[in-house]
């Protein structure tokens, strides 16, 4: 991965855009966080599309899957279907813990999937968990 | 000067309404067939009729028409009248045969009529006939009023189905998308508290707290509602030891069995037939609120099983602070609390879900207790069960 | 044997890298049940329960598979992709753990669908280190999906 890494973060609701970053910005791999609101635009930066062109190839996805537009399910379709894209990891980070939510989207390829914890520190945790995984432990495609 | 005057009873039928029927008649004698219509004009019968000869003519005209009740010859020279019977077997049709024949014996009158004819009657004591329609007449009816009560039961038993579901829906969705908002609130109020708490005064402090505690409450609860509307989706039923179902909730319980030096005592537990995660859920609630509500003394809980006869009764008994007389049934309603949460933790939603479970499974669950004197929870499952999908909101 | 619920299919040829593994995740009570096999053959055979496997429970799958990818038979990366071709076994976690740092075989895959890609440390104590995080990471942090019979059991009562 590259130093710093790009971490792009699919989130419709601020609040919780707020917490992420805040976590990710005490973390020593200073990554830097693009968050785009729903599935369109999620997509048109991963293809650089539009106001996008510049944009930096993500290590690691945070994907939500409730968002307008276009949900992080048909997100995850189309990035892991396509040759181009399919190699970025993507953890489903999102609010739901049911079965069907989980199957589904390992079904269409996402690496893993965390439910945000209701409570702050075990929110907290999480994310710090799920980037000190990936940027310190994992290989990732480059 | 008074006269009596005594009026010769004089044989007047009894008054009945006029029933209008029609019929029938499966008759090559014409002469025959106009005695019998007399006979059943005199019963004081409005009939209509028609008259056929043949197997050929009969069903044509059960193709056109549906009489109320067909009365048949048993000696029709090509064939029998009984063979009229096999024709409306055949057609599906509910019409009351009646057999009016010359002597044959009762022999083959009563062998008719356990072949489905619903009554014989001689041609030589056509006065029987009218009582004979009017009973096969009104057993129909109530046949068919039946029918109806059955159909109109299993509709009402279906939109039962649909609302149950629809609500158990409704409490998914709710407490589903409850949860993002509500991790808003409580997030950020503890983050405000955390952070901003030395630029407060006392009694925003205060405000803080008790928002932090409201929107924490808020969260278990929306939590266990989740729990609870989750109880009865994707039910299987296999065939499974229960006593297996009772380890797998001990081991759940380890931290709390050991924190509370409880005891258990299980075994020789039947095998049922049960959705294995639901059976485990509910011993895992009744041996968890027989460790949390204890006494003095360490928990000392024993779970058994008894049979009797299409079910099994189980118990999971405890020497605990026991339930008063007037809250026997009440502990069973959901977000029911009998003590204050700095007293006992926990929303009530436990007992509710084991409810929901055992009723699921087609039995019951009731507790026997006395205050300060332990509780002994009990519930039936029914013994035996083929493995497969449950549908008891069927 | 047939019926006991495996926790991580540890599929690695090396000894050393074998104990290893095998000590931290047990001391850090992270698996109950860990099933080490040799070779990828053995590797598949156990997961489509066929060859000498064939009278495992289909039922009980693997929570975890740590994946290393030179193996004997059969290696890795056709491990994987036979795994990921099956939909019995297609959303199985796989974590990839191997001395490989090719780029070639970290795109491969996670092209192939794995889960993630983690180069095994060679000094001790990192490699140690390098187990525990996976431990904790995909047996706990990450949700698992249903693979028709891993039914998520009622869950542990904090006391």
């Amino acid at each position: 991965m590259k130093e710093p890494p790009d971490i792009l973060l699919v989130d419709d609701n601020p609040a919780d855009v707020g917490l992420t970053r805040e976590v990710l910005a005490a973390s020593t791999h200073h990554s830097n966080i693009h968050n785009v609101p729903d599935g369109e635009e999620a997509i048109a930066f991963l293809r650089r599309r539009g106001k996008y062109t510049e944009a930096a190839r993500p290590d690691l996805v945070m994907l939500d899957l409730n968002m307008p537009r276009k949900g992080g399910q048909a997100v995850l379709a189309e990035v892991k279907t396509d040759p181009g894209l399919r190699t970025i990891p993507i953890v489903v980070f999102t609010t739901s813990h049911a079965d069907k939510d989980i199957t589904h989207s390992y079904e269409l390829g996402a690496n893993c999937y965390v439910s945000k914890p209701g409570n702050l520190g075990d929110y907290f945790s999480a994310v710090q968990s799920i980037e000190e995984f990936w940027f310190g432990f994992t290989s990732l495609p480059h | 000067m008074s006269e009596t005057v005594t009026v010769d009873q004089v044989d007047v039928p009894e008054i009945r309404p006029i029933v209008r029927f029609s019929a029938l008649l499966v008759e090559d004698n014409l002469a025959d067939s106009e005695l019998v219509l007399r006979e059943l004009r005199r019963g004081g019968f409005e009939v209509t009729c028609d008259v056929v000869q043949t197997a050929d003519e009969f069903r044509q005209k059960l193709q056109s028409t549906t009489p109320d009740v067909v009365l048949a010859d048993y000696n029709l020279g090509s064939w029998r009248g009984m063979e009229a019977l096999e024709i409306l077997r055949s057609a599906g049709l509910d019409i009351p045969l009646i057999l009016v024949s010359g002597a044959v014996g009762d022999v083959t009158a009563v062998e008719c009529i356990k072949q489905g004819a619903t009554d014989y009657v001689l041609k030589d004591s056509l006065t029987r006939l009218p009582a004979s329609v009017r009973r096969a007449l009104e057993e129909k009816q109530v046949r068919k009023e039946r029918r109806q009560a059955e159909a109109d039961l299993a509709k009402k038993a279906a939109e039962l189905a649909r609302s149950n579901r629809d609500l158990e829906q409704f409490a998914y969705v709710a407490s589903h998308d409850l949860q993002e908002p509500l991790r808003m609130v409580a997030a950020y109020t503890q983050l405000l508290a955390e952070r901003y708490s030395d630029q407060l005064d006392e009694n925003a402090r205060k405000y803080i707290q008790y928002t932090l505690e409201g929107a924490l409450r808020m969260q278990t609860l929306v939590q266990d509602l989740l729990t609870f509307s989750r109880v009865g989706r994707n039910r299987t039923r296999t065939h499974l030891a229960s006593d297996a179902a009772v380890r797998e909730a001990l081991k759940n319980l380890q931290a709390a069995l050991q924190e509370s030096g409880a005891v258990v005592h299980h075994g020789g537990l039947p095998a049922v037939g049960a959705d294995r995660m639901q059976l485990v859920q509910l011993f895992q609630n009744l041996i968890g609120n027989a460790i949390k509500f204890r006494g003095e003394k360490a928990p000392v809980i024993t779970v058994r099983a008894e049979t009797s006869e299409s079910e099994w009764v189980f118990s999971v008994s405890d020497n605990g602070i026991g339930i008063a007389a007037e809250h026997l049934e009440a502990v069973f309603v959901i977000f029911q609390r009998l003590h204050t949460r700095t007293e006992y933790p926990g929303n009530g939603v436990g007992l509710a879900i084991c409810k929901k479970i055992v009723e699921q499974h087609g039995g019951r669950i009731w507790v026997e207790s006395k205050a300060g004197e332990g509780a002994s929870f009990k519930f039936t499952l029914p013994a035996s069960f083929a493995d497969g999908e449950m549908d008891h909101t069927q | 044997m047939n019926d006991i619920e495996v926790d991580i299919l540890l599929v690695e040829d090396s000894q050393d890298d074998i104990d290893l593994a095998l000590h931290t995740l047990r001391r850090e009570n992270l698996a109950n049940h860990i099933f080490v096999v040799h070779d990828g053959q053995e590797a598949l055979d156990f997961l489509f329960c066929s060859g000498p496997y064939a009278d495992r429970n289909a039922e009980h799958m693997p929570k975890l598979i740590l994946l290393d990818l030179k193996l004997p038979k059969i290696d890795g990366l056709d491990v994987l992709r036979q795994l990921r071709a099956h939909p019995r076994t297609s959303t199985l976690p796989v974590v990839i753990m191997t001395s490989s740092k090719e780029e070639k075989d970290v795109a491969s895959g996670y092209n192939l669908g794995v889960n993630s890609y983690i180069q095994k440390p060679v000094d001790f104590e990192q490699f140690r280190q390098t187990v525990k995080t996976i431990g904790l990471y995909w047996l706990l942090i990450n949700q698992r999906p249903q693979n028709h019979s891993t039914k998520k059991l009622a869950e542990p009562v904090k006391p």
